[in-house]
């Protein structure tokens, strides 16, 4: 007898999604309103800079939406929390797409923008991701991918170039890498032992520390018995901090340099008196640059409207509103008719796109979406970030 | 011939085979093939991206299908799904990719080779019983995942691998519509099968083992056999879970299979009901809706409480807890016992006597 019941239900419940999907099936807003999608970690596993990017990117286009607009239109950005979770991505995606039918996504991290890299080159929707993996930056496999700052195997690779310069003894230096086994933490692993080969430094050493981990000790012993000169590090916040402060007390002497999500503000409070000396590559300005940089200037006029200042905001926030910036531009770019495609044309016309010292000047073409491959490098003292270099290159 | 003016009453059947019908009253199976139909008509009425919420509930339901064989209907616990439908997907992206065969060659064989996965895994479940056999299962999730984060040559390492859409006589099954297609008739035939299960000798004797072991051994059941078909048959529709969903996203990575879909699978048998093929069903939808409708109501409140809708975001986890806790007090038996207690109720209404 169950079986009558249980098929009243079955039936009840494809009643009930009938009726929500004449409910609201249709997406709104007219035809003068771009539509962009927004898929941000606010809650997750990298919450922690997650959520200041997302800030900066929706404060981005609130400004050019109070502004007047991206060629007369107003920009909806519909963004979604997947809270680090490659099946929430997926989900998110599909309700961006079909659902809301954006003409670009804004992405977040390494592991969900390569999961969604086919559906976004099968649906033209151009994709700008926070991650800078280099398996993003094959054209032919991914068209619609595009990397607004230098790649992680780029950054890694200039911090061996710079590093180099600076060597001045009459031996090969001796380079360690630390990562986490994610798809974030081994994307510039290989790139990186090719180059070190090639510019004759010897990599004695490899170690996987958890992106969550509070202890890296055993590690760094292995590590420490290597001797290595200096040590590259692929993390975030978290897992920076635990390796400096265990590599300060067991006396590692290394240089300890980071990629990009390794610096930050979050960091300094996090290592205390440990992170003295940490290099970190910067892609984005800080927001204490002040006047140096012409771009911090928009932000500050837009945080004027909400009674605050250049203080309230790090540097994630300033990375999250120059890649909103980015792919307005294309936008803009694209004319009158807003798809996917034509966003597409409209990125890869960005010559030298000046963001204001914001970040590296982006260039993207037909044949790469590489918009830039420089970054400059800072040096922890005295609990600040002081930059080393300006904005440079490998070659 | 029956009288076509006087109303039916009892069941009457004459032939053997009426009795061996898993629907046995007319008006049940066509209600049940009527229900069936609106599942084939569901695509034609809906979005693509409602349709593809179906799919990815579907999908999920085989999987969850698959589990309750083991759990629910066997009592063997396991928290190596997540890992069990990684090698279901990776097994069809290297089958696939690697040795260039056909899609609908690759599903069975990726649920087949999970299956013999599975039934390794299970080996150590003669000896060992509720949390320990828990922790064996563990250890799956975690080798498992450790061989395919490593097998770089084979699997791809962190980067993944992708996977195309099948083709059936020369047609893609690219759209939305056309792959929720492929899953229905999979989660029917996964449904259909595991329903018969339960009413043969091998299904019989995982529920004599599920509810006393001791007595099944005495009974003349062998235990190791039935255990390790228990966790083959369960992996075997896991593992066509996991084939069914790299497919589907083109993508597969070890992000993808991580502990916490084991966990999200368990839930899903949990809130759905243990050891009921409906209530897997259940919960696989309760479960990936879950998500979706709660980041769909905080839409609706941002206008009206921009400041609770921020912080109720962080709680999204905690309502992922509190339902689960809810349910183990409220209805350990599932959102099935639910059903049938509505139904009951519903039953004699308005004239109902039957006060509890």
């Amino acid at each position: 007898m169950n079986g009558i019941k249980r098929a009243q239900l079955l039936g009840w419940i494809v009643g009930l999604t009938v009726l929500l999907l004449t409910a609201c099936s249709s997406p709104a807003g007219g035809s003068d309103v771009i539509r962009l999608g927004g898929l941000f970690d606010v809650t997750g596993a990298t919450g922690d800079v997650g959520k200041p990017y997302a800030d900066g990117a929706k404060a981005y286009v609130e400004y050019i939406n109070d502004e007047g607009g991206v060629n007369g239109k107003k920009v909806d950005l519909i963004d979604i929390d997947y809270a680090y979770s490659v099946p929430q991505a997926q989900e998110g995606y599909r309700k961006l797409t079909q659902q809301d039918q954006v003409v670009g996504i804004l992405g977040w991290g390494t592991g969900d923008t390569e999961a969604l890299r086919a559906l976004v080159a099968e649906d033209h929707i151009p994709y700008i991701s926070a991650s800078y993996s280099e398996n993003l930056a094959d054209i032919e496999e991914n068209p619609y991918n595009f990397l607004s700052a230098a790649t992680y195997s780029d950054q890694a690779k200039v911090a061996i170039h710079w590093f180099l310069e600076q060597w001045d003894e009459n031996r090969a230096p001796r380079l360690a890498l630390i990562y986490n086994d994610t798809p974030f933490g081994r994307s510039p692993v290989a790139d990186t032992r090719v180059y070190a080969e090639e510019r004759g430094v010897e990599l004695v050493d490899e170690q996987v520390v958890d992106l969550t981990s509070l202890d890296a000790s055993s590690q760094l012993l292995n590590l420490q018995e290597k001797d290595p000169d200096f040590v590259i590090i692929n993390q975030t916040w978290g897992a920076t901090s635990t390796i400096l402060k265990d590599a300060r007390r067991l006396g590692i002497d290394a240089t300890f340099m980071g990629l990009n999500w390794t610096t930050g503000e979050g960091l300094i409070p996090l290592t205390e008196e440990a992170g003295e000396g940490f290099i970190g590559v910067v892609t984005h300005a800080f927001p204490n640059e002040g006047e140096t940089v012409e771009g911090l200037s928009e932000i500050e006029s837009y945080l004027d409207t909400k009674d605050k200042t250049l203080a309230d905001i790090d540097q994630k926030f300033v990375q999250g509103w120059t890649s909103a910036k980015i792919m307005l531009e294309g936008v803009r770019l694209a004319g009158d008719t807003v798809t996917g495609e034509t966003v597409r044309e409209g990125l890869e016309q960005l010559n030298e796109f000046n963001t204001g010292g914001l970040g590296a000047p982006v260039t993207f073409s037909a044949e790469s979406h590489r918009g830039a491959n420089q970054i400059r490098l800072a040096q922890i003292q005295d609990r600040e970030f002081v930059m080393l270099t300006d904005y440079i290159g490998y070659e | 011939m029956r009288n076509p003016f006087a109303f039916q009453c009892g069941e009457f059947r004459v032939r053997y085979k009426d009795d061996l019908a898993l629907y046995k009253v007319p008006r049940v199976r066509r209600r049940v093939l009527f229900v069936l139909g609106l599942f084939f008509l569901y695509p034609l009425l809906a979005t693509p991206y409602y349709i593809s919420l179906a799919t990815m509930a579907a999908m999920a339901a085989i999987g969850a299908i698959g589990l309750n064989i083991l759990t629910g209907y066997t009592g063997l616990i396991s928290i190596g799904v997540g890992a069990f439908l990684g090698v279901g997907g990776y097994t069809s992206a290297i089958v696939t990719t690697h040795l260039g065969l056909p899609f609908w060659i690759a599903v069975p064989l990726a649920g087949l080779v999970t299956a013999f996965v599975g039934a390794l895994f299970g080996v150590p479940s003669l000896r060992l019983k509720g949390l320990y056999l828990a922790m064996a299962t563990l250890a799956a999730q975690v080798i498992i995942l450790f061989v395919i984060v490593r097998w770089e040559g084979l699997t791809g390492g962190t980067a993944g691998m992708s996977l195309q859409r099948p083709d059936i006589f020369g047609y893609r099954l690219a759209s939305e519509r056309s792959y929720y297609y492929l899953v229905l008739v999979c989660l029917i035939g996964t449904a259909l099968f595991t329903m018969n299960l339960f009413r043969t000798r091998v299904g019989r004797a995982l529920v004599a083992i599920r509810d006393r072991d001791l007595a099944a051994e005495v009974m003349g059941i062998n235990l190791f056999k039935y255990k390790i078909y228990a966790f083959a048959i369960s992996s075997f529709f896991i593992g066509i879970a996991g084939a069914l969903m790299g497919h589907y996203s083109r993508i597969i990575g070890p992000e993808h299979y991580d502990i916490e879909v084991s966990i999200s699978y368990l839930a899903m048998i949990l809130i759905g009901g243990l050891g009921s093929v409906i209530g897997a069903i259940f919960g696989a939808v309760f479960i990936t809706l879950l998500p979706v409708v709660l980041r769909e109501s905080l839409n609706l409140l941002t206008p009206i409480l921009p400041h609770l809708a921020e912080h109720f975001s962080a709680l999204r986890e905690l309502v992922f807890g509190l339902m689960i806790i809810l349910f183990l007090i409220y209805e350990p038996e599932g959102i099935v016992k639910m059903w049938r207690n509505l139904k009951d109720y519903l039953k004699l209404w308005p004239f109902s006597y039957s006060k509890k």
